[in-house]
């Protein structure tokens, strides 16, 4: 568990170091309010990472759920409108998580079943809901109900009550990837799809589940975007990317099988975080773009490094070893 | 300790089946039945539909056509997890590891949901469990780093932590030694005395005749019948299996005269598990290499190659070769047929000829650019000579039966002209009887032309017919040579077993 530990370890350091470094510059980068609308900020990222982490978990990528996070609020500014109230709230949101339900399966489908490479398939879904989001609002309108917003972004003092669902959320979703049964059998299916299929293991299940939960965690995250854009808004972000950032940042493996919930939502928070001072510093945001982009190269050859120190130490050994043999028989 | 015909009641009964891999028929209406308490063996050459037939009746491939009946019910789907829910345990012949988690995640994910323990007491039941079959292999330890022959054990061990009714082992004993097989042949016969219905495939016609009450034979897909295994003997199987008797099984060895010229000088070489190793080659020559598995015979293999490294000193025509990475060998014209045919040998989804032509392609190019036609020709008249069983030279490699994938890592020693050293590692593992003859054939033919090969090799039987001198390794070192006059399975088999000495067994080289 030594590797699984570095990712988190790195993103808090880094989320403290930048921080740290905000406030001595801006002394209001600490402000309650400052923090409150920074947490809140890194919900739908922190949400769709959490899924994306999921999806990278079975050897995956997700990269419609930025496509569906619009949707969502698209839908949200016809089924959630400001003129509902109390129950009849219900139906709509259940609309919301439906589209997310019916985007999982989809993909899922193309995935399993059409044996599409995930990458592509959910490129496919991209442009569908994209074209269909600009279909149902080609400009921004509708507001959304700000009963519902308003309930989302609720919290004590400066903390988001979300924000502690979310960590919570994360911790559970390690424990259970990391000390039961089931969690093991994703991992394993992950690692070594044929493998975990001869061991009479239900693999095209954990596949189809995992992708549901991308996009179900997505649908939610769309719900903390409307309470953001608060209108039925048909512009795409970069999620699709930044989440992928961050579940690798967190320590997640390209090639299925690891990763840390935990990991993917400090990660978020930190890209979050970077987006947010950059203004405080006068920068430009496409500084945060890059920073991002470079970072994730990083990462991806820091979480590495510990390995390969072992291994060019043990090769050194080796050599010393059969040198060092001289006459005597060689070290069993 | 056969027993004339089946006792008990059938617990694995195949009818009618069929299956078909594109334009390939893999099996016609081949019907089998296993019966409790019974050892069935399952022979026939590589590509003859063994391993898909065994991948039908475990749920893994769905039949064309034909039932699959299991303790008395019917595998309703193809799903491996159904065929295990009705009491079907099986070893793969590649295994079902996840190489990224360790030993005992592995047997965690093995066992019944009613065996398994408590998440965090994982490791002391794996240690237990593993005791239990006598086989000492760290649980904490990745599968990905135990040997060969651990991985098969681990393999075996798996299938029987289900308790199954029924077992199915296919090719169980590639990477055993011979101690080891007698180790794992009792556990076989154990799990038979207590009721299981095993089914044993393997092209080690001695070895699996020892322990089978019957045998059905495969040929070409088709079912040659089922025999009792007191009443048929090893020559009848082998003519049903290739459909002619065979006369000679080994290719002629040439008389040479004394004091032929040396190619490979190998002096104190010394690795991490062998050493330290002296041994002269000499032109034309086939040396073969015995010894209980992880005795280093790999690693010395690996190590004149490049690939591991080692102190001491190899000189190949008079030079000392470049081990500081397989390039240096490679280009003094040292060739490694490594024994990870799908890992290291080949390129599994490339080509035939791009498969045979990669080391070559230089001389085939004219101003940078690879004529297609030219390599082809290049290829056609060795795909005759080895006689490389496929349906266009466009097919990709692993759609091969092992045997023809063989000869395809073959066919590069063969275009290359420069070759000096072949250094083969278990050539003929997972290949059938007719595919070994033209392997031995073909390593013969390029001996003939001057070349020296090494041929480390767990079959003392290919040995004693193919080599013109074995050595033979324990701990690292060579402890024993046999010359050609002496040659035979048996005094090999002796000195493998006299040299043994305290050599733990499961010690095995990790890699």
């Amino acid at each position: 568990m030594r590797r699984g530990l570095l990712p988190p370890a790195l993103m808090t350091l880094l989320i403290l170091a930048l921080g740290a470094y905000a406030e001595t510059s801006h002394s209001t980068f600490l402000g309650r309010s400052n923090l409150n609308s920074l947490l809140l900020e890194a919900m739908p990222l922190a949400l769709v990472s959490l899924g994306q982490a999921s999806a990278l978990l079975v050897g995956g990528f997700d990269v419609s759920v930025a496509a569906l996070m619009t949707m969502c609020v698209v839908t949200a500014s016809f089924t959630l409108t400001p003129t509902m109230s109390g129950a009849a709230l219900l139906p709509g949101a259940l609309a919301v998580l439906g589209v997310g339900l019916a985007t999982g399966l989809f993909n899922a489908l193309l995935i399993r079943i059409l044996r599409l490479p995930s990458i592509i398939a959910t490129l496919g879904t991209f442009s569908i809901l994209e074209g269909a989001s600009l279909l149902l609002r080609d400009y921004p309108a509708g507001p959304i109900n700000t009963d519902v917003t308003n309930t989302l972004t609720d919290g004590v003092s400066f903390v988001p009550l979300a924000f502690v669902g979310v960590v919570v959320l994360a911790l559970a979703a390690d424990a259970w990837l990391y000390r039961t049964r089931s969690g093991l059998a994703l991992r394993a299916v992950g690692l070594d799809a044929t493998a975990s299929r001869r061991l009479g293991m239900a693999t095209a299940r954990t596949v189809i589940v995992a992708f549901v939960v991308c996009s179900l965690m997505a649908a939610v995250a769309g719900f903390y975007l409307a309470a953001e854009v608060q209108i039925g808004s048909p512009i795409i972000g970069n999620q699709a990317l930044e989440s992928i950032a961050a579940a690798v940042l967190g320590g997640a493996s390209l090639a299925g099988g690891r990763g840390s919930f935990f990991g993917t939502l400090l990660a978020a928070f930190f890209l979050t975080e970077i987006d947010n001072v950059l203004p405080l510093f006068q920068q430009p945001t496409e500084y945060a773009d890059m920073t991002i982009g470079a970072l994730i190269l990083l990462a991806l050859v820091l979480y590495q490094a510990p390995e390969l120190v072992a291994r060019a130490r043990d090769s050194w050994r080796r050599r010393e070893r059969i040198t060092a043999a001289g006459s005597e028989a060689p070290a069993a | 300790m056969s027993i004339p015909g089946p006792v008990g009641s059938a617990e694995l009964t195949l009818r009618g089946v069929s299956k078909a891999f594109g334009a390939v028929q893999a099996l016609r209406d081949v019907g089998v039945d296993c019966h409790a308490a019974e050892i069935h063996a399952l022979v026939g050459e590589n590509g003859s539909g063994k391993s898909t037939l065994l991948g039908i009746a475990s749920g893994f491939l769905e039949p064309d056509a034909g039932t699959v009946e299991i303790g008395g019910r019917k595998l309703t789907r193809a799903a491996p997890a159904e065929a295990r829910r009705l009491g079907l345990g099986i070893a793969y012949q590649d295994y079902s590891h996840v190489l990224d988690l360790s030993v005992a995640e592995n047997l965690f994910l093995a066992v019944a949901a009613a065996d398994r323990p408590g998440y965090g007491e994982m490791n002391g039941w794996a240690e237990a469990l593993l005791e239990q079959f006598g086989l000492v292999i760290p649980v904490r330890a990745a599968a990905g780093s135990l040997s060969l022959a651990e991985r098969q054990l681990l393999e075996v061990a798996k299938a029987l932590l289900t308790r199954p009714r029924v077992l199915l082992l296919d090719e169980p004993t590639t990477a055993l030694g011979p101690e080891q097989v007698e180790h794992f042949h009792a556990l076989v016969v154990e799990q038979a005395r207590a009721g299981v219905a095993v089914v044993y495939v393997s092209h080690r016609l001695p070895e699996v005749l020892a322990v089978a009450d019957r045998v059905t034979v495969l040929r070409d897909g088709v079912g040659q019948g089922t025999h009792e295994a007191a009443s048929v003997s090893e020559k009848d199987l082998v003519a049903l299996m290739i459909g002619r008797p065979l006369e000679v099984a080994f290719p002629e060895r040439r008389t040479r005269g004394e004091g032929v010229e040396t190619l490979l000088a190998v002096s104190e070489l010394r690795g991490e598990r062998f050493g330290p190793v002296d041994l002269a080659l000499g032109k034309g020559e086939i040396l073969g290499i015995a010894g209980a598995e992880g005795n280093g015979q790999v690693q010395f293999l690996r190590a004149l190659a490049g690939v591991e490294r080692a102190a001491g000193s190899v000189a190949c025509d008079g030079a000392e070769l470049d081990r500081s990475s397989p390039y240096g060998p490679l280009r003094a014209g040292v060739v490694l047929l490594s024994g990870d045919r799908r890992g290291e040998a080949l390129f599994p989804v490339l080509s035939v000829r791009a498969n045979a032509t990669v080391q070559v392609l230089r001389r085939l190019a004219r101003y940078g650019i690879v004529g297609r036609r030219r390599e082809r020709a290049t290829i056609d008249d060795l795909v005759r000579r080895l006689r490389v069983r496929m349906g266009s030279a466009e097919q990709p490699v692993q759609s091969l039966s092992g045997g023809n994938q063989q000869k395809v890592s073959l066919m590069r020693p063969f275009l290359r002209g420069d070759v000096k050293v072949i250094l083969a590692e278990e050539p003929t593992q997972g290949v059938d009887v007719g595919a070994r003859f033209d392997i031995y054939g073909a390593l013969r033919a390029k001996a003939d032309e001057g070349v020296a090969a090494i041929i480390k090799s767990s079959d003392p039987l290919e040995l004693a017919g193919l080599c013109d001198r074995v050595v033979v390794m324990s701990r690292g070192r060579i402890v024993e040579e046999i010359p050609r006059e002496e040659l035979g399975e048996r005094r090999i088999v002796e000195a493998i077993v006299g040299s043994r000495g305290a050599v733990v067994a499961g010690e095995g080289g990790r890699r």
